[in-house]
């Protein structure tokens, strides 16, 4: 069955404050996975 | 003194002569040519097509630029590719065709110590009949001026909207039965869904999805499995969740072959034949090589040494079954194996396979996504390629040191979800490694789930926008670009 995104879920998607944290959160988050490197597969 | 010779500007071939030119002394010659006068940031593309962003918001010309930061420039495309010289020319050199200015139309032989073809993908709308953008009421996103074109008519149908009683078609996704590029046609779907919203005639569209995917949320990569909070859920759920709460429809597994008049012809992996109408279309057409030529030095055709649609790369291309597709296939250097002083990043290079599982129809035909590659891999590949030709430059012998395989490597795909500082949103996703390595994660789908995450929210948005604004500023070079990231 498809999960549905709730009423709450949806307010705190919009909520200035929330957001403004994770927009903080995500930059780390990407930061970390992209200028965390990456090289070959082959030994 | 190295004369090094760039094909192409995008982001790869950009990223790659910025590089270039900030560690390598003047005695050395950065050359880029490229048939495009402008730079442009095509993520946000998105934007000038739902007419919030205008295209001079994020294009740029090279030429002023170049020629500040000493880049030489031609606007000019490749005609073939002399990897030997020739009887007349001792060194390597490629073919080219000014197509601007005076020497329109005339041809020069630039030689070369290095090669970097970064010429991207040829948008290949010829793949599928009638598809045109700006005709049959189908659009694309895929250049800023089609994406302006995708505005006006998104502007007229939403002008239509307000005056008619009944209900209007809009379809997007993709255009071929083996096109890549879902993730733009996600965005463009959630923001057009947005757009309507904000202009009160959301419940007088029926807006639907068409892609070539086998499960929603595949976006050419076989899907992923995510962490969401602090759930575990599958690429397929989230964006099902998404297209369930904003009403929109989908058509999975179509192979688009024809496009006429609001009139969308596709067939599925049942074999079935079907028609989907519509009023306003954004359709990504199938991306290919360019069709260049090689010759060696006595001037026999050696094309299949350097092209195989896309360049040769140091990947492996045996054919082999899916199952036995291995993360070790992918190239690590995108170094040409026959002529060592060739290199193909970004999306220019041949990828030894689809990442998706490859699916035929009751008919035979191939219909699944090929790889996507988009800018964030585009501008790791080439730094490391400029990387690497910088160092055999010093050190005067070949150094391939730095090695980036899709294979270990992350990306992040920030999908604008509609535009506003306020009531915006985005759908941020991120994915390690880009190729699921289903031997070192063989839990996970082939994925750390600890880089592979996904949020919704106006973050995402914000996100999305900064990264607009430092990536022009890194593609300006104004002080300290190269602090920001690839």
């Amino acid at each position: 069955m498809t999960q549905r995104i709730s009423k709450s879920q949806r307010s705190n998607m919009q909520n200035l404050f929330i957001q403004f944290f994770k927009f903080i959160y995500l930059n780390i988050r990407i930061l970390k996975i992209v200028a965390g490197g990456h090289g070959g597969t082959r030994k | 003194m190295s004369k090094i010779v760039i094909l192409g500007a995008g982001i790869s071939g950009h990223t790659a002569a910025a590089h270039l030119r900030r560690k390598l002394g003047k005695e050395h010659e950065v050359l880029v040519v490229s048939p495009n006068r402008n730079y442009q940031w095509v993520p946000s593309n998105i934007w000038v097509g739902i007419g919030r962003m205008k295209s001079k918001e994020l294009i740029f010309p090279l030429e002023p630029l170049y020629k500040r930061k000493g880049i030489g420039y031609k606007q000019a495309r490749v005609v073939s590719f002399h990897p030997e010289g020739n009887k007349e020319v001792e060194k390597p050199f490629v073919t080219v065709e000014y197509v601007f200015g005076e020497t329109k139309g005339t041809q020069e032989n630039i030689t070369y110590d290095y090669l970097i073809n970064a010429t991207g993908p040829k948008l290949a709308f010829d793949l599928t009949e009638g598809l045109n953008p700006g005709t049959n009421k189908a659009y694309s996103v895929c250049t800023y001026d089609h994406a302006e074109h995708a505005w006006e008519g998104l502007h007229a149908i939403i002008k239509q909207l307000k005056t008619t009683d009944g209900k209007l078609k809009i379809l997007i996704g993709t255009g071929h039965s083996k096109a890549t590029c879902q993730g733009a046609a996600f965005e463009y779907i959630l923001n057009v869904e947005k757009e309507l919203v904000k202009h009160g005639v959301r419940d007088k569209a029926e807006i639907t999805w068409i892609s070539n995917e086998y499960k929603l949320g595949d976006f050419g990569m076989d899907g992923m499995l995510l962490s969401y909070g602090n759930m575990i859920m599958k690429s397929n759920e989230m964006v099902e969740m998404i297209f369930e709460d904003r009403g929109i429809k989908w058509i999975l597994e179509a192979g688009v072959y024809k496009v006429e008049d609001g009139v969308a012809y596709y067939e599925n992996l049942e074999g079935e034949y079907k028609t989907e109408t519509f009023d306003f279309a954004m359709l990504i057409p199938a991306f290919s090589g360019h069709g260049f030529k090689a010759f060696d030095k006595n001037e026999v055709d050696v094309t299949d040494k350097l092209f195989k649609g896309f360049m040769i790369v140091d990947a492996d291309y045996t054919p082999k079954p899916y199952e036995e597709w291995t993360v070790q296939d992918w190239p690590e250097t995108y170094q040409n194996p026959t002529y060592k002083n060739i290199f193909a990043p970004g999306i220019a290079f041949a990828p030894p396979h689809s990442i998706s599982k490859p699916r035929k129809s009751k008919n035979g035909t191939e219909i699944f996504p090929a790889p996507p590659r988009t800018g964030m891999p585009s501008g790791i590949t080439a730094k490391l390629v400029a990387d690497n030709i910088i160092d055999s430059i010093k050190f005067g012998k070949e150094s391939l040191h730095h090695k980036g395989s899709m294979g270990n490597m992350g990306a992040a795909c920030i999908a604008s979800a509609g535009y506003g500082m306020t009531q915006g949103s985005g759908v941020s996703i991120t994915t390690y490694p880009i190729v699921p390595d289903y031997k070192k994660y063989k839990n996970t789908g082939g994925r750390d789930l600890k880089k592979t995450f996904g949020e919704i929210g106006l973050a995402g948005h914000w996100v999305k926008l900064a990264l607009h604004y430092a990536f022009i500023y890194k593609a300006k070079m104004k002080p300290f670009w190269w602090l920001i990231p690839e």
